[in-house]
């Protein structure tokens, strides 16, 4: 129980639910304003965070351009996915798409000499003798600014801190840029052809190119994401990237009013505090269970909370019900 | 031979085993109104596909403007100027009817995510295409919905929207699949007014499905009659009346001819 009256656990639940936040940013774009249903895009976030661990580690390539070639590398990985099998008709390219991402993490998983394999970044073969972590440049950075922050702030701002504070910041910027990319005539050819192809094509607009390009843009999206969870675990492990995560940016998409991204940050911390909270569910009937048991009770109690939605409030918090349910 | 704006030289497709068009022939006049009529099942709606690109045809030519046309994708073929209305109407029924309308704009800048970053060219593309689609909302009579969501439209009034997107893009053929089935007569009249103005202000071509043989024989400068995948007969107006193959496969006689 004590745990949970620190204030560091709950910034830290605050990164998390940030990262989340990203990572379900994604899947907006693409499904909420493209009618894509990826359910592969834990695998972009894998191949951004392993590229950067990658090059840091057996290159020594600078962070920042590590960080970048990451994001590129997804960036890539969805104009794969996408030229590959966006063909495909809707429920067809879900299906392929966790194909994809599982693609992804078993290569991690069997590529020892490359990524680390079933040990994870820790096993990255390393140039020279020292072993350098890949956030190294990172923490100096956190740290500095850490520095800056705690006379301020005081006690509480520590690195985690000011790792919730920059994530949230890239959520608010991304989330404007996304906000005010939705609301160009792009977005409008992307919203038709979440309906019908047949139309936006009669009208001359390549349907193929407007969901390539939503594909790669939520790409590169989930690939900050990967970048950021990383730098916050500082160890990769090929099971961090298990398609359970794609759901659970699924689950903020939802919750939050896959239509409209003005519900996303809310859903996030909502998402964050019954991710992280449930540990504390100590209380009756919880008190029942096990710790080992307990951990399972938050993905029960996140397929309940979607099943409810689905039924009740299908629009999520923000959406328009109509967006959702017109026929 | 150089008004012609369209040609389709004996074009046949399949679908498994039926010959739904079976070596169709015929061509279109520029700034004429044409008219296919026929029976269920003859391949009117086949037909269109075939020319906007939506199929693609197991052997025969389609030439627009003189070029061909038959290879290539939908949206390149509207492109070149053919647009098109669907058979029942289609509406983006989650889109505003605005922005229904305004998905029928051409180069569009903002259509480009390029031009994100160019902000100016695409604001001022936005107004100038809002204030063309409004136009043409009230020239339809349902500018009030303009807010609202396209799949609120009665039947009718889903099929002016889809007439008037396709409007929208400017077309130099327009295909029209049944436009006025299910629309009230005053409103057809409205409709043909509004043909009939851009007719003669744009030069447009039409070229249109329908079953009402009296709007049919009315508004057509030429009328093309299809049964069973072929051409049967193409005339002007009156001379189809009178037209013996065209009375069994309306009335579903068969007596040998030909």
């Amino acid at each position: 129980m004590t745990a949970l009256m620190q204030p560091g656990f709950w910034v830290f639940i605050l990164t998390m639910s940030g990262i989340y936040g990203i990572f379900s940013l994604g899947l907006q774009i693409q499904y909420g304003v493209g009618g894509i249903l990826n359910f592969g895009h834990v695998g972009m976030m894998a191949l951004s965070s392993y590229t950067m661990a990658i090059l840091i580690i057996s290159h020594g390539i600078n962070f920042w351009i590590a960080a970048a070639a990451g994001v590129a590398v997804a960036a890539l990985g969805g104009a794969f996915l996408g030229l590959t099998t966006l063909r495909l008709r809707g429920d067809y390219f879900a299906i392929v798409s966790i194909a994809f991402s599982e693609i992804v993490r078993y290569v991690i998983y069997n590529s020892d000499g490359l990524t680390g394999g079933v040990q994870g970044s820790l096993a990255i073969p390393v140039i020279g003798e020292n072993y350098p972590s890949y956030t190294d440049t990172w923490d100096s950075i956190m740290n500095r600014a850490r520095d800056i922050l705690t006379p301020i702030f005081g006690e509480i701002a520590d690195r985690e801190f000011v790792m919730a504070i920059v994530v949230w910041i890239t959520l608010g910027i991304l989330l404007l840029i996304v906000s005010r990319i939705e609301r160009t005539s792009w977005a409008r050819v992307l919203r038709a052809t979440r309906e019908d192809d047949e139309v936006p094509a009669a009208l001359g607009k390549n349907v193929f190119r407007f969901r390539l390009q939503a594909v790669i843009i939520g790409s590169v999206i989930g690939g900050i994401a990967g970048i950021y969870w990383g730098l916050e675990s500082s160890l990769l492990s090929p099971d961090d990237f298990l398609t359970l995560v794609t759901f659970y940016g699924w689950m903020i998409l939802i919750l939050g009013g896959a239509t409209k991204v003005k519900g996303l940050p809310i859903a996030a911390i909502f998402f964050g505090f019954l991710y992280g909270g449930s540990r504390f569910f100590t209380f009756w009937p919880f008190s029942h269970l096990d710790a080992s048991q307990r951990a399972y009770v938050r993905i029960m109690i996140i397929g309940i909370v979607l099943i409810i939605l689905m039924m009740r409030r299908p629009q999520g918090i923000f959406g328009k019900r109509q967006e959702m349910v017109l026929e | 031979m150089n008004n012609l704006i369209l040609e389709v030289n004996d074009v046949a497709v399949s679908f498994g085993g039926v010959r739904a068009v079976n070596g169709a022939t015929l061509d279109v006049e520029v700034g004429s109104v044409t008219s296919v009529i026929g029976p269920n099942g003859a391949g009117k709606t086949t037909l269109f596909n075939l020319i906007s690109g939506a199929t693609k045809p197991d052997s025969g030519t389609i030439l627009f403007e003189g070029l061909e046309i038959h290879n290539l994708l939908p949206h390149k073929i509207a492109d070149r100027g053919i647009i098109r209305t669907f058979q029942g109407a289609k509406v983006i029924k989650r889109l505003s009817v605005l922005d229904n309308l305004m998905l029928g704009g051409q180069d569009n800048p903002g259509d480009s995510l390029v031009n994100f970053l160019n902000p100016k060219a695409r604001k001022a593309y936005e107004v100038q295409c809002r204030e063309r689609a409004m136009e043409l909302l009230k020239q339809i009579g349902i500018e009030r919905f303009a807010d609202e969501y396209a799949g609120i439209l009665s039947g009718g009034q889903r099929k002016l929207l889809d007439l008037a997107r396709a409007l929208m893009a400017n077309p130099t053929l327009l295909l029209l699949d049944e436009p006025f089935a299910g629309v009230n007569p005053t409103l057809v009249e409205k409709l043909l007014e509004v043909l009939h103005a851009l007719r003669s202000k744009h030069n447009l071509t039409f070229l249109l499905i329908e079953h009402d043989l009296e709007t049919v024989m009315n508004i057509s400068d030429r009328v093309i009659v299809m049964a069973e995948g072929r051409v049967i007969a193409d005339g002007k107006p009156n001379s189809i009346y009178e037209n013996q193959a065209v009375i069994d496969a309306y009335l579903g006689t068969r007596k040998a001819s030909k």
